[in-house]
């Protein structure tokens, strides 16, 4: 007979083997030893259980439920004197939170309740820079020598067919001059010019163009293009957005990659009837340098300009720039 | 109580001096509750818990098995009962997973072994503890009956109240586990 399996040792080992095994387990001394080796392990086991037991056993041979734990009665700790104590600790509760109530009528501490500081987050709105008057995007009128002049502003119209000064002599379709320029107070004056400007010899202006003022365009004012000095159009209102159409990403400042700073910058800016961004200003900051990043990152942008009537024009805008850690 | 009935006595004859049957039980009760749950503080109030039961219980004794069996029987079920509470514990399952060393760490097998012989030993030790934690609780119940307790096939099934047959199944599939985390340990 070959050596016992592992399963026939196994059932040596519970007391389950056949009668053969069991005498081929006495007869092989392989087998034997195999079986000695697990049998003296499982002794030693039996034996670390039973040690264990001892030791853990701290009530050994002792039966705790038969022996009688003496209860010291609480009456008598107080030699006597409960209700004296008792009444003596409700008097002196009632006298501590009689003094705190009592505290709070004095008129030191009423007045200090009163005079209370508030704190509320500090109104910044006028310590905030003032926006600067927008530069005149206003076109100026036909080279004459004189800057322009006060007069009746013109019709205000998309476009300017005839210039308001020196109107084309016998024209074959008669068209009154207009200029392009936003909604502003006009004046009744027998000659055109800028409402707005000083009293003199009647001119349109020493600008380039086929407006009335020192700039260039059929605007009015010493700006250039469109519109009056200052007035840029707001989007809506038949004036369409302008479509960023190269926009590079802004770079992480260093201080701000360390800190790990994420964020949005919101700057508003002007694209001009070219699309360049113009006049480019923070709204809200996000701090560590990111705003210098999106300011030079916004400027280096190009738009496409914003249109009224089709006709590009200057159109203020904000836009967010996100500064996102991956 | 010499006028009362003999007969209603009779159930009650081996258990009524109830003081000495917990003296005499008691170590093995607690050393079966120590193996099983690994735990001192379950150990003991399990091994209250069972006296307590037997107590209430006595009048149930038959007195068809030995009052040792009867308890082990008892403590038996109180641990089966205690894993199917502590299934929920699982925190506590994990924590008591393994056998601290620090509890065998005194336990010399055998003060004629050679230490490299004890060594050895101290790892099988520890290996047959890691390994019976590992087995199911009827596995490990039966297992600590046999190499433990030292009983035999018969006195296992009364104790679990098994069959004889299923005792040997789970008996075998036990040693086959622990032997092997013992080739494991080596």
């Amino acid at each position: 007979m070959k050596h016992l399996s592992k399963v026939q040792i196994s059932k040596c080992l519970i007391g389950d083997a056949t009668p053969e095994e069991t005498q081929h387990a006495w007869d092989c001394a392989d087998c034997r030893a195999e079986l000695t080796r697990v049998e003296s392990a499982f002794s030693d086991f039996r034996s670390s259980a039973q040690h264990w037991s001892q030791r853990a056993d701290a009530t050994d041979g002792a039966i705790p439920w038969n022996v009688r734990i003496e209860v010291a009665t609480l009456k008598g700790l107080y030699g006597g004197h409960e209700t004296i104590a008792g009444i003596g600790s409700l008097l002196i509760h009632v006298a501590a939170v009689g003094l705190l109530l009592f505290a709070g009528t004095l008129p030191p501490v009423q007045k200090a309740m009163k005079d209370f500081v508030p704190l509320f987050a500090p109104d910044l709105k006028p310590l905030q820079p003032k926006p600067k008057t927008e530069q005149s995007k206003g076109g100026g009128g036909s080279p004459q020598k004189t800057a322009e002049t006060k007069g009746e502003l013109p019709k205000v119209a998309g476009r300017s067919f005839v210039p308001p000064i020196r109107p084309q002599d016998d024209p074959k379709l008669a068209l009154n001059p207009t200029i392009v320029a936003p909604d502003m107070p006009n004046i009744n004056a027998p000659n055109y010019g800028n409402p707005l400007a000083g009293i003199g010899i009647p001119s349109a202006g020493n600008g380039i163009g086929t407006g009335i003022g020192a700039g260039k365009g059929p605007g009015v004012g010493p700006g250039n293009g469109g519109g009056f000095g200052g007035a840029v159009y707001k989007i809506g209102g038949g004036v369409s957005a302008p479509v960023p159409i190269y926009k590079p990403e802004p770079e992480y400042s260093e201080e701000a990659r360390k800190a790990k700073w994420q964020g949005a910058v919101l700057l508003a800016i002007v694209v001009d009837e070219n699309g360049v961004p113009q006049d480019v200003k923070v709204l809200r900051s996000l701090g560590l340098g990111l705003d210098q990043k999106a300011i030079e990152a916004v400027q280096k942008w190009r738009f496409k300009p914003g249109l009224k009537d089709g006709k590009a024009v200057p159109v203020s805008a904000n836009i967010e720039v996100n500064f996102r850690l991956l | 109580m010499p006028e009362s009935s003999p007969v209603a006595d009779e159930p009650l004859a081996g258990i009524d001096d109830f003081e000495s049957i917990v003296r005499e039980h008691r170590p093995r009760v607690f050393r079966f509750l120590l193996a099983s749950l690994r735990d001192k503080e379950s150990a003991e109030n399990l091994t209250q818990d069972c006296f307590v039961r037997a107590f209430k219980a006595r009048d149930q004794f038959r007195g068809d098995s030995k009052p040792g069996t009867w308890l082990m029987h008892i403590a038996a079920n109180l641990v089966r009962d205690h894993e199917a509470n502590s299934r929920l514990k699982f925190w506590r399952r994990k924590l008591r997973s393994d056998v601290d060393p620090n509890d065998l760490s005194d336990w010399i097998p055998d003060q004629q072994k050679s230490p490299e012989a004890i060594a050895l030993a101290r790892e099988q030790v520890e290996a047959i503890w890691k390994a019976a934690s590992t087995l199911s609780e009827r596995q490990r119940t039966v297992f600590l009956l046999r190499f433990v307790e030292d009983m035999d096939l018969l006195e296992i099934a009364a104790v679990t109240g098994m069959k004889e047959g299923t005792v040997k199944t789970h008996l075998f599939r036990a040693v086959q586990s622990v032997r092997l985390g013992l080739e494991e340990g080596k």
